[in-house]
């Protein structure tokens, strides 16, 4: 189910002062099962402090240029995986990696005329890159119009690149920076007509309106995809929808990281049961841990990737007891209703909780 | 009934510039099958801002959403089918129509129906999932002009003229504003006695410039044209002639259009699939809507654009042009002597020598005596294939 296969890194760049990107060699036989569509991501699997730890990281590399998978990877304070990617690894290391996966794609194909609208910020440019070159290439005739949100100049990734492909496509590629903490210099006061004008401020109702309004569509068939950190998404998401615009023209991709609400507090060391591929196991949640994390730490293989509450693939159904998840990006309110919770975010509310995995 | 005439046209046989049941069927399998202009972007520039059009058999209404998006709907009320929206206007937040108050909201969803409880207890849940919104329609955007099509999911308007679209003008049309004498007027209206395919085979026609027109158009180089289909398509693109050509800057009617480089000037002039025709020029981009309105009444509304240059600019180039000896002997001058005022042939306007070619060509459809003598090969080429696309399109729709 969850394979992992190992991948050679061919190539590591540094993208900014704390982000990289991370190439990997794929070789001829695996061309078919590593296929993927332009906004998918990658999950990959580390050891690290004796944990087995899995992440995923969208690619940002496009499906229909002949060049390597590529993820962009940017530290998280504090976080495991991200510095490890950053600071421990080297060119010729191999990495585990599972094949592609996602929901948040867009069908390309070259007869479309469509315009897309791209709102990305931090981070979150990761899938959107790989959507606006893929689509820039296949579809010749569509339209971009993109925001792209981050702290300052510097902490813009892939500069060059949207630089480049602005240049190429300037007919029918738009791009607005918007900087919520933009570095002023002294030498400001001469100001070049070359320096890229930008928004200031985060990307929030206002700038969505504004932007919609000064690049409305000219294709009419427009969609609209959001990727970025913690609370970007909803205000982008909101603003559309307050504009009108239809939901099943919204796509949103979440790379996890807030938690909404209060904290709750776990039952301590309840007793989880648990069916899992046929066998039944009953064990204690030490604290801190998470339903998934308590069997993986019992040596079992309960199926999940990326442990952000966003996938889905930890699901299971509750059947006695209670759980809280701390990060519900994937399940809808009916789910939840019915029973169902993601793994990796659940702690135990009740003194006893049994789930199955279906 | 009478005997059907069976004479053929080229294609077609001549019943079909004729008879109401052609024009029944071309409504149905040609003028309901395709993307129909239905105006330039700017008549629906504001969100809330709407236009309704007939295309065919269907009324359609435009609407631009607040994100700034166009939605197409079928201008008919769900509950008794009358029309929702008059011409033109600005919408609130919502669309009732004026018989019973029926209520939709701008995504054409139905939101309100007065005595629901009492008089629909039928209709239960939630009104927009009753089934009872209005029907969708497509609308897109081509080179600065608004399409409708009556099917929600319609092939992309890319699908439909994407073929064509390489042989059309440079002209940037977005850049450009619309000229006429009256607000809110095309620049020229008319209604022509003739069947619409008339009036089509007589735009496409390479062969009546250098005659009917030769003393009206004759400051393009018809010997130079260059012209063939693409799809469904007709283009065609002609050069000025050298003496024109030598001092256009000075000699064009008003300022030329700078989006068209130097070496690119001259009239590109084609027909767009089934009703559309443009004309772009070196100082004026046109469109040329022919709407049926009976087998032998059709009606011309053709909409001018120029460049977007202030009053005075325009006037000066106006009058410069005026003045200008190369209009001593070209583009003005009847094909035979008369009254300009009361004699097309003799008005120096080109339109009117086209209007009454049509009209006269359309009288003699009913004269027993009526044949096509003969076909020129190169010139009326594009008269015999816009004849043949049609009977494709009718012939591929009529048995579905
Ligand atoms: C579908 C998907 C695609 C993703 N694509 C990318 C990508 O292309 N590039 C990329 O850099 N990351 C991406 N992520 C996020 C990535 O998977 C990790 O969550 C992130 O790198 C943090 O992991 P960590 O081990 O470093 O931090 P952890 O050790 O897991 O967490 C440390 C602390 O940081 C917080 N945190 C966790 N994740 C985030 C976050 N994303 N933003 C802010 N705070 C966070 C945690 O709440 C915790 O407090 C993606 C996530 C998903 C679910
Ligand atoms: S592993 Fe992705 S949601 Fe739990
Ligand atoms: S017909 Fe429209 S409300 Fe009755
Ligand atoms: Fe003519």
């Amino acid at each position: 189910m969850s394979k992992f296969y190992k991948l050679q890194i061919t190539d590591l760049r540094k993208e900014t002062a704390d982000s990289v990107s991370v190439a990997f060699d794929l070789p001829y036989e695996l061309y078919n099962e590593f296929n993927y569509k332009a906004g998918q991501y990658l999950t990959v699997k580390f050891t690290i402090g004796g944990e087995e730890v899995r992440r995923s990281y969208s690619l940002c590399s496009s499906p229909v240029m002949e060049e390597p998978l590529r993820i962009g990877v940017k530290k998280v304070k504090g976080g495991l995986v991200s510095n490890h990617i950053n600071d421990s690894l080297k060119v010729g290391d191999t990495v585990e990696v599972m094949v592609p996966e996602g929901r948040f794609t867009a069908d390309i194909k070259e007869g479309n005329y469509k315009t897309y609208y791209l709102f990305s910020a931090g981070s979150g440019i990761t899938p959107i890159l790989s959507i606006l070159r893929t689509v820039l290439f296949r579809e010749p005739r569509s339209y971009v119009h993109m925001i792209y949100g981050n702290s300052n100049q510097e902490s813009i990734m892939f500069q060059n690149e949207l630089e480049q492909l602005q240049e190429q496509y300037f007919d029918r590629f738009v791009l607005v920076h918007s900087l919520s903490r933009p570095k002023s210099k002294w030498s400001d006061l001469w100001k070049s007509s070359k320096d890229k004008p930008y928004l200031k401020g985060r990307i929030d109702k206002k700038t969505v309106s504004r932007f919609i309004g000064e690049y409305p569509p000219y294709a009419q068939n427009a969609e609209y995809y959001i990727c970025g950190p913690g609370t970007m998404i909803q205000n982008t998401k909101e603003a559309l929808k307050d504009m009108d615009v239809p939901g099943e023209r919204i796509f949103t991709e979440s790379f996890g990281g807030q938690t909404e609400g209060a904290d709750q507090d776990a039952w301590e060391n309840a007793t989880l049961i648990a069916h899992l591929d046929g066998e039944k196991i009953e064990v204690n949640v030490p604290k801190g841990k998470t339903l998934l994390r308590t069997l993986i730490s019992q040596g079992k293989n309960p199926p999940y990737s990326c442990e952000g509450g966003v996938c889905s693939t930890c699901i299971c159904k509750v059947k006695n007891g209670k759980v809280h998840m701390k990060n519900n990006l994937a399940l809808t309110d009916e789910e939840v209703a019915d029973g169902y919770a993601l793994s990796c975010q659940s702690i135990p509310l009740t003194e006893s909780v049994e789930i199955v995995y279906e | 009934m009478s005997e059907k005439n069976k004479t053929m046209m080229h294609e077609l046989p001549v019943e079909a510039y004729t008879s109401q049941e052609w024009l029944d069927m071309e409504m149905k399998y040609i003028f309901s099958k395709t993307w129909q202009f239905a105006g330039f972007v700017e008549d629906v520039a504001e969100p809330g801002d709407y236009i309704s059009v007939q295309a065919g058999l269907n009324n359609i209404f435009i609407v631009k959403g607040r994100d700034h998006r166009l939605r197409a709907f079928h201008n008919m009320c769900r509950h008794r089918g009358t029309q929702l929206l008059r011409a033109v206007g600005k919408a609130k937040k919502a669309i009732s129509c004026p018989y019973h108050d029926w209520t939709y909201d701008l995504e054409g969803k139905l939101i309100s129906i007065p005595k629901r409880e009492e008089e629909f207890p039928q209709l239960k849940g939630e009104l927009h999932k009753c089934g009872l919104n209005l029907h969708e329609a497509s609308v897109d955007i081509f080179k600065g002009m608004l399409f409708v099509h009556p099917d929600k999911d319609a092939p992309s308007i890319m699908e439909f003229f994407g073929e064509v679209e390489p042989y059309l003008g440079p002209h940037i049309v977005e850049d450009l504003v619309e000229y006429s004498e009256n607000d809110n007027e095309p620049f020229y209206s008319r209604e022509i006695k003739a069947n619409w395919k008339i009036v089509v085979e007589n735009y496409i026609d390479h062969y009546h410039l250098a005659h009917l027109h030769e003393g009206t158009l004759n400051m393009y180089d018809h010997a130079r044209a260059e012209f063939g289909w693409a799809g469904p398509h007709y283009w065609f693109y002609e050069p000025l002639v050298p003496d024109y050509a030598k001092d256009v800057k000075n000699a064009a009617p008003y300022p030329l259009i700078d989006s068209v480089p130097e070496d690119k000037i001259g009239a590109y002039v084609p027909w767009l699939f089934p009703n559309i025709g443009i004309t772009e020029g070196e100082s004026s981009w046109n469109s040329f809507h022919v709407i049926p309105l009976a087998p032998d009444r059709t009606l011309v509304n053709i909409r001018t654009k120029v460049m977007n240059v202030s009053e005075r600019e325009f006037t000066r180039q106006y009058t410069k042009s005026s003045m200008h000896k190369l209009w001593s002997h070209y583009g003005n001058k009847g094909k035979y002597e008369g009254d300009p005022e009361t004699d097309p042939m003799a008005s120096g306007d080109f339109m009117a020598e086209d209007v009454y070619a049509c009209e006269q060509q359309q009288k003699s459809l009913y004269s027993p005596k009526f044949q096509v003598g003969a076909q020129a090969q190169r010139g009326e080429y594009a008269i015999s294939k816009f004849q043949s696309v049609i009977k494709e399109w009718i012939e591929k729709y009529k048995d579905q």
